[in-house]
């Protein structure tokens, strides 16, 4: 009779990919994860409203909860354990700068720096999140290559700011009507234009703009040291094992919690060249979330899908 | 490792095929993709031109986990001396492009395992997987210009091959 299972050794994994998905702030909602469900989980392509960040290096978890032990008895024993504290922290570095990955790697609110002078300008009805269409005559200011941000004017709101990515909370309201897309999370970078549709390089990320949506030229991003605004995203790590087994780590709240820090890494060995590539430091702290299951109050899940034919 | 070492050649050689037909090796008679295994073949004056050369070196196990894992070092050797058309001036071009193909068919770092032994091919139950390039300096000899990678290849031991893996 033919063997159809072997015994798996622990998985082997190059690489960890990193997943982010915005947390609902006004309704405290984050997003949670379940790899149970068919099809699986698109590494390539992940389902909305995951955003894929590529790979990650040097991603560490780090179970910081404190349990402690009730005695009893003369000499004192173990009679029962108890969690003291719940606590988690996972940290790691990102490969590439981009909006979202700045904004993740920074303790603070992250910020689009507006072009001078770049007037928004209305998004017409049919704009998608990839194709913006726009006036003839605002279309021909825009050029392909630029980036921009889509997003509403600001009209005086307080509290979290931004949707469905909360980029800021306001405690009283401000006078730049430009407000919403200095924060927003909605930026993308001009591939093509045809007549007055814009076609984007990759989606927005909060979908199709909204109804009164404009958009305005951006050139860069800043985040700011100090701030008392924390973002908070569901994030999802993955490993592929070299059987293609999988391990999620998925954790339903997370915060940065260290100020926006870089690292050095040499790109050739040691005493080999000078060229060193700045990776994002990224550190958070995973806040608590009630497991709808049995209402117990978790920081993270770990799950494992095994290989095929793997004995389990 | 056979098993694990035919399938690593395959996958590349399917690769190949799908991403330059035009890099081709007339060999025994045979058109076939650009890419050969150098135990397989009959030994060469020269190895030729314009194709990968898998050649397989160290080998190695790890016991102690609970499906062997076996690893063999493959070296993967190609030259070229440009074409014709251009006297050989474009020897340098032609070898940034086998680099560059030869890091493309390399991903994705693994395959399914399949024994070879038999026609058809019988599918196993695992897969074998690779670890990343490392390239050595082109040499120069005359007009040809060569490069070599090495790359580690593994795979588990299967329990119904205990004698084949």
């Amino acid at each position: 009779m033919p063997v159809t299972w072997f015994s798996a050794a622990a998985p082997v994994t190059r690489r960890v990919r990193a997943y982010f998905a915005p947390v609902n702030r006004a309704a405290q909602q984050p997003v949670l994860f379940d790899p149970s469900q068919p099809p699986g989980f698109d590494l390539d392509s992940p389902p909305p409203p995951w955003i894929s960040l590529g790979f990650i290096q040097n991603f560490t978890r780090r179970p910081a909860g404190k349990t402690a032990t009730i005695a009893s008895g003369v000499p004192a024993a173990p009679l029962e354990q108890v969690r003291e504290s719940l606590r988690a922290e996972v940290g790691f570095q990102f490969l590439a700068w981009t909006k979202l990955t700045m904004a993740l790697a920074t303790g603070s609110q992250h910020m689009n720096l507006l072009a001078p002078a770049a007037n928004a300008v209305s998004v017409q009805s049919g704009s998608t999140a990839a194709c913006i269409v726009l006036a003839s005559a605002d279309a021909q200011k825009c050029t392909t290559g630029q980036i921009v941000a889509v997003d509403l004017d600001y009209t005086g709101q307080t509290g979290f700011i931004g949707s469905p990515v909360s980029g800021a909370y306001l405690r009283q309201p401000l006078t730049d009507v430009d407000y919403l897309r200095r924060i927003t999370f909605n930026v993308a970078l001009i591939a093509r234009i045809a007549g007055s549709t814009l076609t984007l390089a990759e989606p927005l990320p909060g979908g199709a703009p909204p109804a009164g949506a404009k958009l305005q030229a951006l050139t860069g991003f800043v985040d700011r040291e100090g701030g008392s605004f924390y973002h908070e995203w569901s994030a999802l790590f993955v490993m592929e094992g070299s059987q293609g087994e999988r391990i999620y780590f998925q954790y339903p709240r997370l915060q940065p919690m260290a100020s926006a820090e870089e690292s050095a890494q040499p790109l050739a060995a040691k005493g080999q060249g000078r060229l060193e590539r700045i990776a994002l430091n990224a550190h958070f702290l995973a806040l608590p979330v009630t497991d709808p299951l049995d209402n117990e109050r978790v920081v993270c899940y770990r799950s494992f899908l095994p290989a095929k034919n793997a004995l389990v | 490792m056979q098993n694990a070492k035919d399938s690593f050649y395959i996958a590349l050689r399917n690769r190949l095929a799908a991403l330059n037909p035009e890099r081709t090796i007339m060999l025994r008679g045979a058109v076939r993709p650009g890419i050969l295994v150098e135990e397989a073949e009959a030994p060469f004056n020269q190895l030729p031109n314009d194709v990968f050369i898998l050649r397989w070196l160290g080998h190695g196990a790890d016991l102690d986990l609970a499906s062997t894992l076996v690893a063999e070092e493959c070296e993967i050797l190609y030259n070229t001396c440009g074409c014709q058309t251009f006297g050989g001036l474009d020897r340098g071009r032609l070898l940034s492009e086998m680099d560059s193909e030869l890091l493309t068919i390399l991903q994705p770092f693994s395959t399914p395992k399949l024994s070879y032994s038999t026609q058809p091919p019988v599918a196993l139950l695992t897969q074998v997987f690779w670890d990343e390039p490392v390239f050595s300096p082109a040499v120069t000899q005359r007009d040809r210009l060569s490069r070599s990678a090495k790359i580690m290849v593994y795979g588990y031991r299967e329990p119904s091959q205990d004698q084949g893996e």
